[in-house]
Parts: structure tokens; C-alpha cells; sequence
């Protein structure tokens, strides 16, 4: 890695700064703009003018966009994200931070799952090419990625809970097994996904030249298959790896509701319906953090495999 | 060899993907309960276990605000405020009233306008035992009308005391209606006299607070709130579990149970119910008939729970075409109730015959909706101004309490047979639901409602006098409004529900609502779960609930 | 669908400037993916001529004992629903909203801006490249489902307006104008902020493609910008970006499923596979009555996986490394 490649992962970061900014005021500005406050949704059907004006001045409403913007921007800086409007007792940061460790540790589970069996599917369909064995394993995969969670887990509920009596139902604490399942719910279906891609890049590294070489050496052939073959071929799996990882933090709506799981996809659809502002604005800026720093990290891996990327000049 | 292992695996998972389908599909598991799979789960345990200890699980809804009196106004959260507070008086499983802190039912003064509660000896504060005073109230009474909390419900159901408005508005400083006469001796004077004020007070509004515990912490004090009642909270996770463990101080008798744990989490909860994680399960109409199906493990430990609630459509009597009542009333006999509650959802619910439910002290049986009568509603449309020109309609729904899409669809297709109308749904997200109903800018509703405290004044009363707060159906009829107003001030009894029961009648009649059903809930329990209370409202419950080892 | 998207780190485009011909004879050869194509089309014939194909009104009711929640019969095929409509009907009245979805979003031309933003990010570079892909981080960024939710909330009664004006002056029943214009507003809504991710894959495309020596030749000869794009770069970028289309398919008619099922789709009695599967799609609903959830979630799950299979038979045909041998 030269200088250049530094320069411009610095660079990349600076951008990323004004990225932000933007994202944060067109976040903000639209929340605030869209119909109904926090006084309305806390008074609800008993709402009440006088009232209203009092929950108003005590949740900032009352302002100019531009001075309530500065304030959040102000008490952001001091990880101060504002208060639910749901749980009033419970500032934002303790009402999100829980759930993120929860759907945090299930997304990475998940994708531990995906990863880890979706790399040897992909490995296994690649040297399979040409018989009837690879397009067997990878569409047998793509049709679990093919039915959607709320489809799947009523049939799996219903077949290993009620009738088979092996999991429980309940939440029951992250250790424990009632989170198996829901754990491969989520993984099970990203398989399909992941060996695609793995044999297409192992297929791509089985007609190197490296690969022929060691072949002709006479190595043996599994020594072959796992440090040559596969090690090469897991290089790009990287960048996939990081642009999975947003989506971890961004939890699994479907998988926390049917399993009754305390996530962040949970949260975020409760938080929209209802709505209560500031959790959906601090779920907002937070994804979109994490989108913004995901695609830079993915291009300085790009830059890292491929050096013309970073060339960048103008042409034409 | 590597593929071999690869090869493996996929026979494994389709293997077991095979065993679960056969297995699932073969035998009818239905009532073997002693599954030795079951220690996989650490909480749920076999029927003997759930027997023992004397920790009651049961699952709870996400409280909507934070665990204060004053600003709970939805069902969810009054399940756990009753719990952890109290008041000058409660209400028993039968829903009568009786005094809580109060010694006994207070005296009234000869106008009906004075009420003197003297206070239990024996009453402290669940938390640090602090002993409960007269100031206590005094305290709590001023603090639901400081407008600097703004309550939603102080204004309507302490707004009958002499200063609760004068202080809302920020105009007093005190509550002059609200005097402490000794230490155990509290005045409350009304502007008028208001038969239904008893009940009132049993509504969380009227709680007793810890007025040190407020001032010491203001803001984080509902965490674990000081108060009266049976149980105090213990552990509060959102989306998780809320834990209550029994006052051992508590003034009306200890609770048998240790502990309440109220489990927040979703997941079906009747299959919960049946693999032994809860004690208590609810379940919803949609999955009635494989409940109560005879086979069925569950049918034994059903049982029905009239709500005192009723869900309606509303049609607005300032919009076109339903400011002509002849139109209202075609509306309202072209909805066969019957069959959709019958046949939709295995009847579920009970036929709203009229507004008020059964269960309200002094209900009246012959106030009578309109019954179903396609022939007469053909004939009232022809009448009608709107006779062949009805103009286009929506009905909205999406607020809480009112009919699901599918009974919606059922009375679309009522509408359209009968009266050759399609009446458009239109889902609405709640906020905006309110906002319309607030200012009267829709044409139908779908909605509900649920007595706050049981009397008529919270039915009939508060959502059809023009002047309430509560009267989202925009209706306006001076006759009602005179019969509600007397039946307001009216002391005899008997003499103010019959008050009431004809202005009801005056209502259905002129029809701007239609009544639909009175629910019910559907309630599991486990039998060794004993004197769990089958009441329509929510009131203290848990103290009379014990878990006894068969 | 993030991990679909990244297929552009595995591609090389050395092998670029073929012949389609050879290309489609590769996928006539797997029989799976003819499979799928004949699904697809079968499900979208069905989709379109659906007033035709379907035995029942989907909205005739039905409210009597023994008429609601049939087994499948001779009668009923798939058997009734909760208010004795006839099910297979109602997956066809489906067919046709997911149908009808796919091609909003098609139309609404997302793709597209994807193809040509991303074209002329890779190979314009520089301050284009720039500007480009970080007004897409922005745009990305932003939340959809509360766009949606924003956008459908503030066009609600202008909608509904507009629907009746169909009606009046049209052919189109209300109900159907409503659902188009509800998803022209969600596709309207979400496309500007969904070009990043296949512009992005085709970035990066045309960036590796650039470089090439033919390329470089074509710019030395004078070849205008636009000529090297569309003789040069845009065939080369065409297979990938073919591989995406078919991808995302599935993933943006699975955004309209999860959307009524959520019930923030389109409204009642309109038929869609989200909202039959989540009337059917309880525990105990299935256990009573699976053909509700079985005959609703069959053919939509069908439809996800043909997509997924052809775009992984195209993966395959026309992913250039595989065809050097």
C-alpha cells in the first residue's frame, strides 16, 4: 500500500463529512415538516390546545426549524439523541442501545451462519460444476432465500414449536434456545446468496494459472481445494462482508415481531407508526451513518484489490 | 474427503426438513404434555413446574407512556398502574366500588356537593413505608391539574371539583375544592353534584403519588414509582418483561403471589400458553376456533370475558350524505352483524343491541339498536334526500379499538348489496386517524370505546353531550344534550340511568353511530392458577390470584 | 439484496465484447432456468388476463356457515377464505397486483438511472464520479419505509381524488386506478434513492473497462465520449446489469408483499399476496386451515425463486470468465 493509497482513504473520509451533514438536515428537516408533533402523539384522542402548547415549549416544537435543528445537532454532539415520545422516563440512547445489542448479536449470528455454510456450498457447487450436483445445491438453497420470514416462520413455528415441542416460544433472554431458531431463520435463507458468489469466484480462480501449476506439481488435491483455491477465492468475500454489515445493525423486522424478539427492526416500525420523533430520527441517522461509512470501506477494499480505482483522474 | 462431508450436510438438512414434515403432519400431538424435548427450554417446564413457586407470568402489553397516574390513558398501561398505585377508592372484581385508602365510603353533605373521606390508619408507600396523609392527596389532586404536566385526562375526569379548572388554566395556584381538614381527614366539594363521582375516583388520575420521591427526582421517578397498591415494580425492560413483586405492607391484605411477571414480547401467545411459559394467555378471535375445537388442549382452560366496550362505525352528521338521519339509519340496518359474527369470527363477539354494554351498572335491555332490515333500508335511502345521487364515500379506520379490515369488508359488502353504495376503507395511521376525528373532517369511522370507570357519565355521557371532549362523532342534538345534562346532576339513581337510557335510545334512533359488537376477551388460564378474576374492566386483579400445586 | 449487488467485485471484464447470440443458446440449455422463464411467464399471463383467468369475483362474499374457509373442492380449488371468497381467485386478483407492481417500477425507469449514472460515474471519473456517487450515498441513506409512509400519508386523499377520476372517465375500476397510483407514488418514491446500488455495480464496471486497450485506442482515434460509452463500455456493462435487473425482481416485488402484509400496501378488498398471507399466517390459522397460507404463499414464492433461478442461470451464461473456456 503506497501513498496513494492512503491519500485517498483520507480523502474518502473527508467526504463522508458533508455526506453526513446533508443526510442529517434532510432527515431532520423532514421529519419536523411532516404532519403531527410529540404533543399529538402523546395526548392522542384527547387532545387538548392548551395542553398541546405545553408539551410544544417542553419538547422544543415551538422554535424555529433552524434553532431546533442547532439544539439537536448541539445535544447530539454530547450523545444526547432527545427523548421517546413512547417512553418518556427513558432517553433515546436507552431506549435504542439495548435493542442494538440484541439485533447486533443475532445479525452477526446470522451472518456467521450464512458465511460460514454459504462459503463450503459455494466452494463444493464450484468443483461440482458440470454435474448435476452443483445447480442441484445452489437452487436447493435459493429456494429457502426464496420464501419470505413471514411465510417461514409460521411453518417452522408451527412444525418445531407447537407440534415437535423442541424450542420455546418466548423471549427469554439472548442466551438461551429459544434463540436458535430465530437465528436460523435469519442465517439459513443468506446461504443461497453467499455460495453464489463464492463459486463464481472460485470457478474464477480454478483457471489460474497458480491453480495448473500446482496441479502439474502433483500436490495433493485437498491441499489444493483449501489453501489455494479457496483462500484466493475468499479475497473478494471480503467487500461482501462489509456490505452486509450495515444491515445487521438495521435489525430483522420480520424475525423480531413473529419471534417476539426485543431488536431494533422491531423498535423501528413501532417508532414509524407511532411516531415517536426522535427514536425514528436517531434509527434514521444511525443507519444512515452506517451506509455512508459501510461504502467507504468497501471502496477503499476496492482500491486495495484493484489500484485503478484509486487513479481516479479525469478523462474524456 | 471434503466433498463427501459437503454432500453430508445437504442429505442432513434435507433430512431434517423431511422429519419435521412427516413428524408434524403425522400424529395429532394435541394433549401429550410431558414431551421430554421440553428441558430444552429452560423456562417453560413441565406441567408440574409451572405449578410451583408462586412467581405468575402472564403476557402484558407495552405500556404507551411512562408508569404515572396522570398521564395514562390507554387500557395497557392502567393494567400495571392499578397494580403499583392507589387511590381514595377502587373497584372490586364485580366492579363495585369500595374504598381503597379510604376507611370507609366517604360522607356527603345534604346538597350532594361535599364529600368527607377519612383515611385508613394503616396505609404507607410500597417502596420506603412512608406513611400515607391527607396532604398526600392534596398533593397528588394539584399536581394532575398543574398545567406544567399536562395530563391528559385531569380536565375530564377530576374536572367535576371546585379549582381543577382555575388551576389547569394556571389562573390558582391550589385546588380550593381539595382541603386537608386533619391528617386523616380530606374535603372534596364538587361544582355540582355528581353521582358518578366515586366512580370516578377509581380512575388512575386520582392515584396518590410520593410527592418526596417526585421532588427528588423528577424525571427518572417512574422508574420505580412509590405507591399504594398490591404490587410494587421491580424491573421495567421495554420490549421485554415488566416485574411486580407484592407490597408486603399492602392495606387491603397481602397478595398471595410473590411476584407479577408481565411479559412483553410478541410470539403467539396461545402457543406459549400450551409448551407451559405462561400461566395466562389471550387469545384473539382469529384463532378462536382452534382453541375452543373440542381436541384441543386448550378448550378446558378457556374462558370468555365480557368487556365493558363496544366498537361502532361512526358517520359524520356534518358531512354529506349523512346529514340526513334517514340515510344514518339505512346505513345502520344494512350490516348483517349476525352472520359476520357468527360465521367471520366463530362468534367472537356479542351483537351490540345497543350502546352500552351489559355489564355497565345500570344498563338498560330495552334500549334497542337498529336491528338488521335490508327491505326497510332500501325503503329509507328511496326517502332520503340522497335518494339515487349518494355521493362518494370513504370510511376510515386505523385507530384502537375498532373493527378489523375483514369485519370492514363484510359490512362494505353489506353497504354495496343493500344500498347499492361501495363505500371505500381507507387505512389511516393512527395520528392522523385522531386528527380528523378531532376536526370532524371524515365521513365514517371505525371505531371503539372502552369505560374509563364504570358508569354511564363515561358511555352515554361523555361521547354524546356536544359540549364533551370526548364526543368524536360530531353529534349535536339538543334533546340529548338537555336529557344528558339532567342526567348529570341527577342524584337518584335509578332516576339517572333511566335519564340516560332514553337519551341512548334518542341516539340509536337518529342513529349517528352503529353499534357493532361488544367484545370479549378470550382468556386462557392454567387450572392450578387460582381466583384469577374474570372482570370487564381493568381493575387490581392479581391480589386475589394464587398459584396452588394440584 | 446487498449481497447480490457486490457480483462486480467477481467480475472481470476482460471478455466483454461477445456475441448475445451464444449467450441465449447457454441458457436454452439449462432446462431449470426454462423452468423458471415459463413460471414467470405463466404467472404474468396470468397477472394481466386475470378478470379473465379467474373463476370468481375475488370480492364475492360469501358469509354463511359451511361457505367460509373451504377446503380445496372441485368447486373452489384452492377453497374459501375467511369471508368465503374464493381463494384461487384471490391469488390471481394477487398475480396481478404483483404484476402490476413490477411493471410501475419498471416503467418508473430506476434501473435505468442506475445504468446510466453509474456509466458515466465509471467513466467520466473525476469530479462526475465524485458528485455522482456521493449525492447516491445521500440519497441511499435516507430511510424508505418512512419516505413511503410520508409520502403515501401526504397523497392519501389526492389519491383517492384522482382514483375516482379514473373511474368517471376511464375504463379503469377505482379500485385498480388506486392501486396503480398508489404504486407509481411508492416506486416514484423510493427509485430516486434506490439508483445507488446498481449504479455502483456498474461503476465500477465500466471503470475496469476503460482501461482496456481497445478502449484506449477507440479515445486515441478521437472516438466521442458518448460512442466510446455505447460501442464500448455499455456492452460490456449490459450482462451485469442484466444479472442485477433479474435480481432485484424478486426483491422489489418482495417489497410490495412485505408492504400489505405490514397492511401499509394497498387498501382492502384489493387482493394482494401480503395481505392473504397475513390473514392466514397465524399458528393457529395454519394449523386449522393451512390451504389458506399454503394456496396464498405458494405461487409468490414460486415467483421469487424463478427470478432467483434465472438470474443465477444469467450469473452463469453471461459472467465472461466462465465462458474463456
Amino acid at each position: 500500500m503506497g501513498p496513494g493509497l492512503a491519500g485517498y482513504i483520507l480523502r474518502r473520509l473527508l467526504w463522508a463529512i458533508p455526506v453526513l451533514f446533508i443526510i442529517s438536515v434532510l432527515v431532520f428537516v423532514m421529519l419536523r415538516m411532516a404532519p403531527g408533533d410529540p404533543a399529538e402523539t402523546i395526548l392522542g384522542n384527547r387532545f387538548d390546545e392548551e395542553q398541546a402548547d405545553v408539551l410544544r415549549r417542553k419538547y422544543g416544537y415551538d422554535q424555529p426549524l433552524t434553532v431546533q435543528y442547532a439544539n439537536y445537532m448541539w445535544n447530539l454532539a454530547h450523545l444526547d439523541l432527545g427523548v421517546s415520545v413512547k417512553y418518556r422516563d427513558f432517553t433515546v440512547t436507552e431506549v435504542i442501545l439495548p435493542k442494538l445489542w440484541v439485533s447486533s448479536r443475532l445479525g452477526i449470528l446470522a451472518l456467521l451462519i450464512s458465511f460460514g455454510l454459504g462459503i463450503p456450498v459455494g466452494v463444493y457447487a464450484a468443483l461440482a460444476r458440470g454435474t448435476f450436483l452443483d445447480p442441484l445445491t445452489i437452487s436447493s438453497w435459493l429456494l429457502l432465500d426464496a420464501i419470505p420470514p413471514y411465510v417461514l416462520i409460521p411453518l417452522v413455528q408451527w412444525a418445531l414449536v407447537l407440534k415437535l415441542k423442541l424450542f420455546g416460544l418466548g423471549w427469554d433472554g439472548f442466551l438461551s434456545a429459544n434463540m436458535i431458531l430465530p437465528v436460523l431463520v435469519m442465517g439459513l435463507p443468506g446461504v443461497a446468496g453467499v455460495a453464489r458468489l463464492m463459486r463464481a469466484s472460485v470457478i474464477g480462480v480454478l483457471n489460474e494459472d497458480y491453480i495448473r501449476t500446482a496441479r502439474a506439481k502433483g500436490l495433493r488435491e485437498q491441499t489444493i481445494i483449501v489453501s489455494h483455491i479457496t483462500r484466493n477465492a475468499l479475497l473478494p468475500m471480503v467487500t461482501v462482508i462489509g456490505l452486509s454489515l450495515p444491515g445487521v445493525a438495521a435489525g430483522a423486522l420480520f424475525v423480531e415481531t413473529l419471534f417476539g424478539i426485543p431488536g431494533i427492526g422491531q423498535l423501528s416500525l413501532e417508532a414509524v407508526q407511532l411516531p415517536d420523533f426522535d427514536v425514528v430520527l436517531a434509527l434514521i441517522l444511525f443507519g444512515s451513518a452506517s451506509f455512508v461509512l459501510a461504502n467507504v470501506v468497501i471502496d477503499v477494499a476496492y482500491a486495495f484489490i484493484d489500484p485503478r480505482v484509486r487513479v481516479g483522474g479525469a478523462r474524456g | 474427503m471434503l466433498l463427501m462431508g459437503f454432500v453430508a450436510f445437504l442429505i442432513l438438512v434435507v433430512g431434517v426438513v423431511g422429519v419435521v414434515a412427516i413428524a408434524g403432519g403425522g400424529g395429532d400431538d394435541e394433549g401429550d404434555t410431558a414431551s421430554p424435548s421440553r428441558t430444552t427450554t429452560p423456562k417453560s417446564g413441565s406441567v408440574a413446574k409451572i405449578c410451583e413457586g408462586k412467581t405468575l407470568v402472564v403476557p402484558g402489553g407495552e405500556p404507551n407512556t411512562q408508569l404515572d397516574p396522570i398521564q395514562v390513558g390507554d387500557v395497557e398501561t392502567s393494567e400495571y398502574i392499578v397494580e403499583i398505585f392507589g387511590g381514595l377508592m377502587t373497584l372490586d372484581p364485580e366492579l363495585k366500588v369500595i374504598p381503597d385508602l379510604a376507611r370507609e365510603m366517604p360522607t356527603v353533605s345534604a346538597d350532594g356537593k361535599v364529600y368527607t373521606f377519612r383515611l385508613r390508619d394503616n396505609i404507607v408507600f410500597s417502596q420506603n413505608s412512608r406513611r400515607v396523609t391527607a396532604a398526600d392527596f392534596k398533593y397528588s389532586i394539584e399536581r394532575a391539574a398543574d398545567p406544567k404536566e399536562a395530563s391528559p385526562t385531569a380536565k375530564a375526569y377530576l374536572g367535576d371539583i371546585v379549582g381543577i379548572a382555575e388551576k389547569l388554566s394556571g389562573k390558582a395556584k391550589e385546588v380550593s375544592g381539595v382541603r386537608v381538614v386533619d391528617d386523616k381527614t380530606i374535603e372534596i366539594t364538587l361544582i355540582e353534584p355528581a353521582d358518578f363521582f366515586l366512580a370516578e375516583l377509581t380512575y388512575p388520575v386520582a392515584y396518590v403519588v410520593d410527592r418526596e420521591q417526585i421532588e427528588k427526582d423528577p424525571r427518572n421517578w417512574t422508574r420505580r414509582p412509590n405507591g399504594t397498591g398490591p404490587f410494587k415494580l421491580v424491573e421495567f425492560t421495554i420490549g421485554e418483561q415488566i416485574r411486580l413483586v407484592r407490597n408486603d405492607r399492602y392495606h387491603l391484605g397481602v397478595p398471595k403471589l410473590e411476584e407479577v411477571r408481565f411479559e412483553l414480547g410478541g410470539g403467539s401467545i396461545s402457543t406459549r400458553y400450551q409448551n407451559d411459559e405462561l400461566h395466562v394467555g389471550f387469545v384473539p378471535g382469529t384463532e378462536l376456533d382452534a382453541v375452543k375445537a373440542g381436541r384441543s388442549p386448550l378448550a378446558k382452560d378457556y374462558r370468555a370475558t365480557n368487556e365493558m366496550a363496544v366498537s361502532y362505525i361512526t358517520m359524520n352528521p356534518t358531512k354529506e350524505p349523512f346529514d340526513d338521519p334517514k340515510v344514518r339509519q339505512a346505513f345502520a340496518m344494512s350490516i348483517d352483524r349476525e352472520s359476520i359474527n357468527n360465521v367471520l369470527i366463530y362468534g367472537a363477539y356479542r351483537i351490540a343491541d345497543g350502546f352500552t354494554p351489559p355489564e355497565m351498572p345500570g344498563y338498560t335491555e330495552s334500549v334497542k339498536s337498529l336491528k338488521y332490515d335490508p327491505v326497510r333500508a332500501k325503503q329509507l335511502l328511496q326517502e332520503s334526500k340522497y335518494a339515487g345521487r349518494l355521493p362518494r364515500i370513504t370510511l376510515n379506520y386505523g385507530g384502537s379499538g375498532g373493527n378489523s379490515p375483514e369485519t370492514l369488508v363484510a359490512m362494505q359488502k353489506g353497504w354495496e348489496e343493500t344500498l347499492g353504495v361501495t363505500v371505500q376503507l381507507e387505512a389511516v395511521d393512527p395520528v392522523a386517524y385522531m386528527r380528523e376525528q378531532r376536526k370532524g373532517s371524515f365521513q365514517m369511522l371505525s371505531d371503539g370505546w372502552a369505560a374509563d370507570y364504570p358508569d354511564l357519565e363515561d358511555f352515554t355521557g361523555k361521547l354524546f353531550r356536544s359540549d364533551s371532549s370526548l364526543n368524536y362523532t360530531q353529534y349535536k342534538n339538543s334533546e340529548v344534550d338537555a336529557l344528558l345534562q339532567q342526567a348529570r346532576r341527577e342524584t337518584d339513581r335509578n332516576r339517572r340511568y333511566t335519564l340516560y337510557a332514553q337519551a341512548e335510545q334518542k341516539i340509536l334512533d337518529d342513529a349517528p353511530i352503529i353499534p357493532i359488537f361488544w367484545p370479549v376477551s378470550h382468556t386462557l388460564v392454567k387450572p392450578c392458577v387460582q381466583g384469577y378474576p374474570n372482570v370487564s374492566m381493568t381493575v387490581p386483579k392479581y391480589r386475589y390470584v394464587d398459584i396452588v400445586k394440584p | 439484496m446487498a449481497i447480490a449487488e457486490s457480483t462486480a467485485v467477481l467480475t472481470s471484464p476482460e471478455m466483454t465484447r461477445r456475441p448475445r447470440w451464444p449467450a441465449l443458446r447457454a441458457l436454452a440449455r439449462k432446462k431449470l432456468a426454462l423452468v423458471a422463464l415459463a413460471y414467470l411467464l405463466l404467472f404474468y399471463a396470468v397477472g394481466l388476463a386475470a378478470p379473465l383467468v379467474a373463476p370468481y369475483d375475488p370480492n364475492d362474499q360469501n358469509i354463511r356457515a359451511g361457505e367460509t374457509r373451504q377446503g380445496p373442492s372441485s368447486e373452489h380449488w384452492l377453497g374459501t377464505d375467511s369471508l368465503g371468497r374464493d381463494l384461487l381467485s384471490r391469488v390471481i386478483y394477487s398475480a396481478r397486483t404483483t404484476v402490476l407492481f413490477t411493471i410501475v417500477v419498471v416503467v418508473t425507469g430506476g434501473f435505468f438511472l442506475g445504468l446510466g449514472l453509474g456509466l458515466l460515474a465509471g467513466y467520466r471519473g473525476g469530479w462526475v464520479d465524485t458528485a455522482i456517487m456521493r449525492v447516491g450515498e445521500i440519497l441511499g441513506g435516507l430511510p424508505t419505509l418512512i419516505l413511503i409512509l410520508a409520502i403515501t400519508a401526504a397523497f392519501r386523499t389526492r389519491i383517492t381524488d384522482l382514483a375516482y377520476w379514473f373511474e368517471d372517465h376511464t375504463w379503469v375500476s377505482f379500485s385498480e386506478a388506486k392501486t396503480f397510483l398508489k404504486f407509481t407514488i411508492i416506486a416514484g418514491a423510493t427509485v430516486p434513492f434506490a439508483w445507488v446500488g446498481s449504479a455502483r455495480i456498474v461503476r465500477s464496471q465500466a471503470l475496469a473497462i476503460r482501461e482496456l486497450a481497445y478502449v484506449t485506442a477507440a479515445e486515441a482515434m478521437g472516438a466521442s465520449t458518448w460512442r466510446v460509452i455505447g460501442r464500448h463500455i455499455l456492452p460490456g456493462v449490459m450482462p451485469l446489469f442484466i444479472v442485477g435487473l433479474s435480481g432485484s425482481m424478486a426483491g422489489m416485488a418482495g417489497a410490495e408483499v412485505s408492504l400489505s402484509y405490514l397492511g401499509l400496501g394497498i387498501d382492502p378488498p384489493a387482493a394482494s399476496f401480503g395481505s392473504l398471507i397475513s390473514e392466514a399466517g397465524f399458528i393457529r390459522t395454519f394449523q386449522q386451515y393451512p390451504h389458506l397460507l399454503l394456496g396464498a404463499a405458494t405461487p409468490v414464492v414460486l415467483f421469487f425463486y424463478a427470478w432467483n433461478l434465472l438470474g443465477d442461470a444469467l450469473v452463469d451464461v453471461l459472467e465472461p470468465r466462465l465462458n474463456l473456456r
